[in-house]
């Protein structure tokens, strides 16, 4: 594979060759793994996460890192039920609740790209940050009241309905993924990302609006953070602030797998999409394969290594993480 | 002779007096330095976070106890962290006031740092829930009041029986616990599986999937096991509401939930919202009935009792500091019995009850047992 196929595509090559492995032992264990149901089942379980990976990689390519993903979705899951038709208050909104929702994300998502871009603070803290404002809005929404489930069906029904055979919630984030590749590779601002992963400095000497360009990659950032928060409310039918637990520690580590350098400058969307399949699907394969609960974490985790190691090995200068 | 041994019996006597005119005058200095001063103290309820609607029950019964004994309340939310419990509660006690402390505890090994500390603030605590096996307040001393909390193993046996029976005795089954190391979800656990191997045999235990009492988890783990077992799942079993709202989203999306029965603990305001509209076609059988607001009002007040000296902790037989409560399991033929007990007077009523009768016989939940709880074989 290494012979045949361009420099830039052997890591998700051998990523996707590695899932396909995966799959064909996971089949093997349980021939429901390989049906259309679970195909299904696994495409709207990537949805969320999909959509986040978009922000979560055009972050980490500048060189900075978001850990705002939980705390977004809490407050903008939370805010999206509270004004859409919903168990608690009579109010429906419509599509404000959706302005309202995204607006939250994108204003934390701008917060912490102006901060960190015009007054310097490090991404990492400022990012802790906005975690912990949006989980904090999160918790007031939900105050002491009772648990808000969404009232309508058409709602609750609409991630798993089928359009073409697909489920809606996997379609939205499609439609995100590829709106993000576009983005990503053919705009100034995609371009202006890698730059500046690359070198701040040169970037920043060839006239490049350094400032705006991270403040965009932070706001959008928070935006589909927002918009995934809302999309995993509609998966649950209910609110909650902690809507968004676990799922940091999906994307971060998927962007790394896919071949997104935590220093900047590398990898790709698609890249850190294919790592989330990886993670979604091994998890999923794990419960179909019936391995013993107490053993799931462990063998997670050594399959894991094992899928890396042999992805990564040709590539080991791409990765930059042998430190 | 005879004169000799009534002097003596006399000496006896005067010495008898004496020693007992001194100890009842060390007794009445005792009380005289221990009154109880409201002043002095604080109420401090500690949770594990503010959004599970059970926390939150928690601290509505701290409010109202704060209310009718007329102590101030400081609320520690420990964010779910071990961490955070703990530093917080600190910078409570370091506030110079003693306090009456109910805690429930995130982890079991937070209990004794949690203890000691506010041994030394001069206070008493009650523990909810979690600590460590071998730690008992017997052995710590009378600042360690109680450790209180509800049977799993009963917990468990309720979700079973409403399933088993819903079923008529068989079928498949999965089950979702919560934190697979959680003392609480273990013993539920054991419970559940007892019931099932004891007194249904044609139940079929398919898979079981430890879901962190997360909603969401629960929700992901119920899609996997659907397209699993599909149609032989006929019944699941949750170990807390939370996980059972998000299971039950899982199998309505995959048009099972009119299909399958559902049991758990908790009786979450959704899960009783659920019953009473029956939706899914009844689809939940059996839950169980505590109310978190019961818990924080048992603990403070027994906590209370102790730091005002209308009892003294030392002298308290064994399930009075190690109890188990009473879980009433509750079913779609019965839950209107338990309606009252979520009036918004509820727990001001409660709490009346308990000044009457002590912390011990409030209904629904008096005492049931003590020291550890006992695992099925």
């Amino acid at each position: 594979m290494q012979f045949v196929l361009p420099k830039e595509w052997k890591g998700p090559a051998a990523l996707i060759a590695s899932i396909v492995v995966l799959a064909i032992v996971f089949t093997f264990l349980n021939p429901r793994f390989g049906s259309l149901e679970n195909f299904r089942n696994i495409l709207f379980q990537v949805a969320v996460p999909l959509i986040i990976i978009v922000g979560t990689t055009l972050v980490i390519q500048l060189g900075s890192i978001d850990l705002s993903v939980q705390g977004i979705m809490g407050a903008a899951g939370m805010a999206w039920i509270l004004l859409s038709a919903n168990t608690r208050l009579e109010t429906d909104y419509g599509i404000w609740a959706w302005v309202i929702g995204i607006g939250i994300g994108l204003t934390l998502g701008l917060l912490a790209g102006a901060l960190h871009s015009l007054i310097k603070v490090p991404s990492f803290v400022v990012t802790l940050g906005t975690w912990y404002i949006g989980l904090g809005i999160g918790i007031i929404l939900y105050g002491d009241a009772m648990l808000p489930s969404l009232k309508s069906d058409v709602l609750m029904a609409w991630p798993t309905k089928l359009t073409l055979g697909l489920p809606n919630a996997f379609w939205l984030a499609a439609v995100i993924l590829g709106a993000g590749v576009l983005l990503s590779r053919y705009t100034h601002f995609g371009r202006g990302v890698l730059a500046i992963g690359n070198s701040e400095t040169i970037a920043s000497n060839t006239g490049m609006p350094v400032h705006t360009i991270k403040i965009i990659a932070f706001t959008l950032a928070g935006g589909l953070s927002a918009l995934a928060g809302i999309l995993a409310t509609m998966q649950l039918g209910a609110g909650s602030p902690d809507l968004g637990s676990g799922q940091l520690f999906t994307v971060i580590p998927a962007a790394v797998i896919g071949g997104t350098a935590l220093s900047g400058g590398e990898g790709g969307i698609m890249r850190s999409a294919v790592g989330v399949f990886l993670l979604i699907m091994l998890n999923n394969g794990l419960v179909l394969a019936g391995v013993n609960p107490a053993y799931q974490s462990g063998v997670f985790g050594a399959i894991l290594i094992a899928a890396i190691v042999a992805v990564a090995r040709p590539d080991r200068g791409i990765l930059k993480i042998e430190k | 002779m005879e004169l000799k041994q009534t002097i003596s019996t006399a000496r006896r006597r005067f010495g008898a007096t004496v020693v007992a005119a001194v100890a009842l005058a060390c007794m009445a200095g005792t009380a005289i330095a221990a009154e109880f001063k409201k002043e002095e103290w604080v109420l401090v309820a500690s949770v594990i976070n503010t959004t599970n609607p059970y926390m939150i029950s928690n601290i509505e019964g701290a409010k109202a106890m704060s209310a009718k004994l007329g102590i101030p309340l400081e609320i520690v939310n420990s964010n779910n962290s071990s961490q955070t419990s703990i530093s917080s509660i600190l910078a409570v006690l370091a506030s110079g006031k003693k306090p009456i402390m109910f805690v429930n505890t995130v982890a079991s090994s937070d209990a004794p740092t949690i203890v000691d500390a506010v041994g030394k603030a001069g206070g008493f605590v009650t523990i909810w829930w979690n600590k460590p096996a071998d730690y008992h307040p017997a052995d710590v001393g009378p600042h360690f009041v109680a450790f209180q909390k509800h049977p799993g193993v009963s917990s468990g046996r309720c979700g079973a029986k409403a399933i088993g029976d819903a079923l008529g005795g068989k079928g498949g089954v999965v089950m979702l616990p919560g934190v697979q190391d959680s003392t609480t979800s273990q013993t539920r656990v054991a419970g559940f599986e007892a019931e099932i191997k004891e007194n249904y045999p044609g139940i079929k235990i398919l898979d079981s999937r430890p879901s962190n009492w997360d909603p969401q988890l629960g929700a992901k783990n119920a899609r996997d096991l659907i397209v699993k077992f599909g149609s032989d799942i006929n019944g699941v079993w949750a170990a807390d509401d939370g996980m059972q709202i998000g299971a039950m989203q899982s199998f309505e999306n995959a048009g099972l939930l009119d299909k399958v029965k559902f049991a758990s603990d908790g009786l979450y305001p959704t899960t009783l919202e659920d019953i009473k509209s029956g939706r899914g076609g009844n689809a939940i059988v059996g839950e169980t009935f505590h109310r978190g607001y019961m818990a924080s009002a048992v603990g403070l007040y027994t906590a209370y009792l102790a730091a005002s000296g209308q009892m003294d902790p030392a002298t308290q037989p064994l399930d009075k500091r190690e109890s188990l409560f009473k879980l009433s399991c509750l079913t779609p033929a019965n839950y209107k019995e338990y309606l009252k007990y979520d009036e918004p007077d509820a727990p001001a009523k409660f709490i009346e009850q308990l000044e009457k009768v002590g912390p011990w016989a409030a209904e629904p939940m008096p005492l049931v047992g003590g020291g550890a709880e006992e695992m099925p074989k």
